[in-house]
């Protein structure tokens, strides 16, 4: 056998563009489909509930009630409406017309008068994960207000919390999910653009043709990736140009790290698809093996929404095989924190084992499969 | 029953069954997806690193550090050296607390004292949280310390979390995950099949055997139907008896609503693979629809706060009604109108998704 040649591997590079160029549905799916989702889920992912549907049942119609209620209002949070007070709650949150409830039994106000505490009820639907919690913050919060209240205007707090929130002073929503979105977006459409490209030369017996010429598998490999990787990078700058022009996410950290990081993680996502279509040579499990490892746990462990740091230990440590959520956490950190390479060593060193060592796999396993 | 679209059908699910690979992804992955993220999902928030600034003989600074570290929401963060702002910003802390030079309680006594909270904002769910805890653990701190009768709030906020009362993830996340999983199962063997069909050539020798459209096209959908319906049991099956959430409603309502969401989703597998003119369309088709799918099904972020111009796009998602479904039939027993209107919903959108894949399937025969 002969040398790695790289006139070998770019004849085989030039083919796969030509596969590229012949289908513009891969151009598409490689430069337009992430700025398209980036731009539409920049646009409409929210975490902050606002408005949230309060359905009030005051048995007690007094001045205390007017004023828990105008507190309700007042935390701008919750669009507040009166429902029939013998109405079963639990009934009212079942037929899905509120997110919470509301229950102020009569003798509420007359407590409160006597120095009695004056109890109400926050019935909340524990079936909606997505605000459920964050609810309940806002109802603690109310519960700060109403004993400020309480305690009169003389009384100040003894103790003022003054919080500064770096990094996002004003808690934009889009600026937290932006730069994930981005690494999720292109993390997955490289699996999925690899994931066939070796399943589909097997499947259609170009594959014996293509060994039978002198091409060693190494320069098949590189070949088949170089297209990928400058299409992933294509795609990685025109997200960042969303991001940053128009979404306004700040940019604080370096751009050849961004960049770098960025070819780091494509390389890991190409070659997990490199080897899932190596393993598979059939394109409907290369399909269904990339989707499934790829769709669910990205948007699921990567971190994006679900925080890993409240994950139990084990499963915390199971994440740190997403090359992704690596990325997720350089992205964020670039953008917003101004991270540099020493608070990011753990990350790109991790991301840097993960492509040579996916590279590596299905290398070796392309190779063994050859030997008769 | 018509017996050749019996032969028909039985060669489809041989056809998918055959490889033991398919079969495990068919019927093993989903389990073992479901058992992953119902144990590894949370959406509380744990584990907050705080960090804290406060002279050694600031006993009340570090009554709050010691009453936060309590509630098991906080942890100590490694002490890092200068500026406590280094510490959040080099990320070695998520949250640090400084307290006024001088000790908290001297500063008490002069007068209202402030006291300083840096939160890491990078991820604003979290953070908003760790504001709100912190102040309620340093709330009951002031109200143990503070001099004289305690003085209760005048008024007490009870809140109670229905349907999930201790909170547990598992139940507010398993409804949710198996019918992602339900989705993305069913979407994807149904648009390959065809791709697949079509890519061989063996789609002409299928279009030239003595069936009518119609027998090919059922052909071709009802086997990942039955799967489909297969794999909803075995991941029901699990949620129930493995995660112990609860099935307060009637079991027929939970499998009508399957079949009526797997029929949707194989109609837009099959719309996916009639417009695809390979296998890697189809897969990239497949991703377009399962990726908005996921994410616009309630689960990932309160759909409420969509802008109204978009907001309607969530309606085409069969995945959101399946999801609304599953929760409102196993967690809060099935209230008949939400049931009956978001089957009737799911069930509509269905047929308008099989309607225009039977008509883009007769446009590609003839």
């Amino acid at each position: 056998m002969d040398a790695f040649r790289w006139d070998r591997a770019l004849s085989i590079a030039r083919k796969e563009v030509r596969h590229i160029r012949r289908d513009p549905f891969t151009l598409a799916a490689g430069l337009g489909i992430p700025v398209l989702l980036v731009l539409f889920f920049g646009f409409v992912m929210d975490f902050d509930v606002r408005d949230i549907r309060l359905l009030v049942q005051d048995a007690d119609r007094s001045r205390a009630s007017r004023e828990l209620l105008e507190l309700f209002r007042a935390s701008g949070h919750f669009d507040a409406r009166s429902a029939d007070p013998v109405a079963d709650p639990a009934a009212l949150l079942a037929r899905e017309k509120a997110k919470a409830v509301l229950v102020i039994p009569p003798g509420f106000g007359r407590d409160r008068d006597r120095g009695v505490p004056a109890r109400a009820q926050v019935l909340l639907d524990g079936a909606d994960n997505s605000t459920a919690g964050v609810i309940l913050s806002y109802v603690a919060g109310i519960q700060q207000a109403a004993a400020r209240r309480g305690a009169g205007a003389d009384a100040a707090e003894p103790v003022e919390v003054r919080t500064r929130f770096l990094f996002n002073p004003e808690l934009n929503s889009r600026w937290f999910v932006v730069p994930g979105l981005a690494a999720v977006v292109i993390g997955l459409l490289a699996v999925l653009l690899t994931a066939l490209t070796v399943a589909r030369e097997w499947e259609n017996g170009s594959m014996e043709l293509l060994l039978s010429t002198p091409v060693r598998p190494l320069e098949i490999l590189v070949g088949k990736l170089a297209p990928y990787v400058a299409l992933g990078m294509g795609g990685v700058l025109l997200v960042y140009l969303t991001a940053r022009f128009v979404f306004d996410v700040p940019f604080e950290g370096s751009h050849a790290l961004f960049f770098s990081a960025s070819f780091l993680f494509l390389g890991a996502a190409l070659g997990q698809g490199l080897l899932i279509s190596v393993t598979t040579r059939q394109q409907p499990l290369a399909m269904q093996l990339g989707i499934v490892t790829g769709l669910l746990p990205s948007l699921l462990l990567s971190g994006f929404v679900f925080p890993i740091e409240s994950m139990p230990l084990f499963f915390r440590a199971l994440t740190a095989l997403l090359p992704v959520r690596w990325y997720m956490t350089v992205t964020r950190g670039i953008f917003l924190r101004g991270a540099g390479p020493a608070d990011l060593w753990v990350p790109l060193t991790v991301l840097t084992a993960m492509s040579l060592a996916l590279s590596a796999l299905a290398l070796k396993k392309f190779k063994t499969d050859l030997e008769p | 029953m018509n017996p050749t679209l019996v032969a028909f059908v039985r060669k489809e699910l041989l056809q998918s069954l055959r490889d033991v690979r398919m079969r495990a992804v068919i019927f093993v992955l989903p389990v073992v997806q479901l058992t992953l993220f119902g144990l590894a999902l949370s959406t509380e928030v744990r584990n907050i690193r705080l960090a804290t600034d406060f002279s050694p003989l600031d006993v009340l600074s570090r009554r709050v550090a010691e009453a936060c570290l309590a509630t098991g929401w906080f942890v100590p963060a490694a002490r890092g050296a200068g500026d406590p702002f280094h510490w959040v910003r080099a990320g070695g802390a998520d949250a640090g607390m400084v307290s006024p030079r001088g000790g908290l309680a001297r500063a008490v006594e002069r007068g209202p004292a402030t006291l300083q909270l840096l939160v890491d904002a990078t991820n604003t769910i979290r953070a908003r949280s760790i504001e709100v805890y912190f102040k309620t653990v340093l709330g009951g701190v002031l109200r143990e310390t503070s001099p004289g009768p305690a003085r209760a709030s005048p008024v007490l906020l009870e809140p109670r979390v229905l349907y999930n009362p201790s909170m547990r993830t598992a139940v507010f996340l398993v409804p949710g995950v198996l019918s992602m999983i339900l989705c993305v199962v069913t979407v994807i063997l149904t648009s390959m099949s065809m791709a697949r069909e079509k890519e061989m050539g063996t789609f002409e020798t299928l279009v030239s055997a003595p069936l009518s459209n119609t027998e090919i096209l059922l052909g071709k959908t009802l086997p990942y139907v039955l799967l489909g319906v297969a794999d909803a049991v075995i991941v029901l099956t699990v949620a129930v008896f493995g995660f112990r959430v609860p099935m307060q409603g009637p079991v027929w309502q939970v499998l009508l609503a399957a079949v009526v969401f797997v029929f949707s989703t194989v109609a837009a597998g099959t719309l996916i693979s009639t417009v695809a003119r390979n296998q890697q369309q189809a897969m990239m088709g497949s991703f377009l629809f399962l990726f908005p799918a996921m994410l616009l099904s309630g689960i990932m972020f309160p759909l409420e706060n969509m802008p109204r111009a978009l907001g309607w796009i969530a309606y085409l998602n069969p995945l959101k009604y399946f999801v609304v479904l599953m929760r409102n039939i196993m967690l809060k027993g099935g209230d008949a109108w939400v049931v009956g209107g978001n089957l009737l919903e799911l069930a509509a959108l269905g047929m308008v998704l099989s309607w225009l894949a039977a008509r883009r399937f007769h446009q590609t025969l003839n």
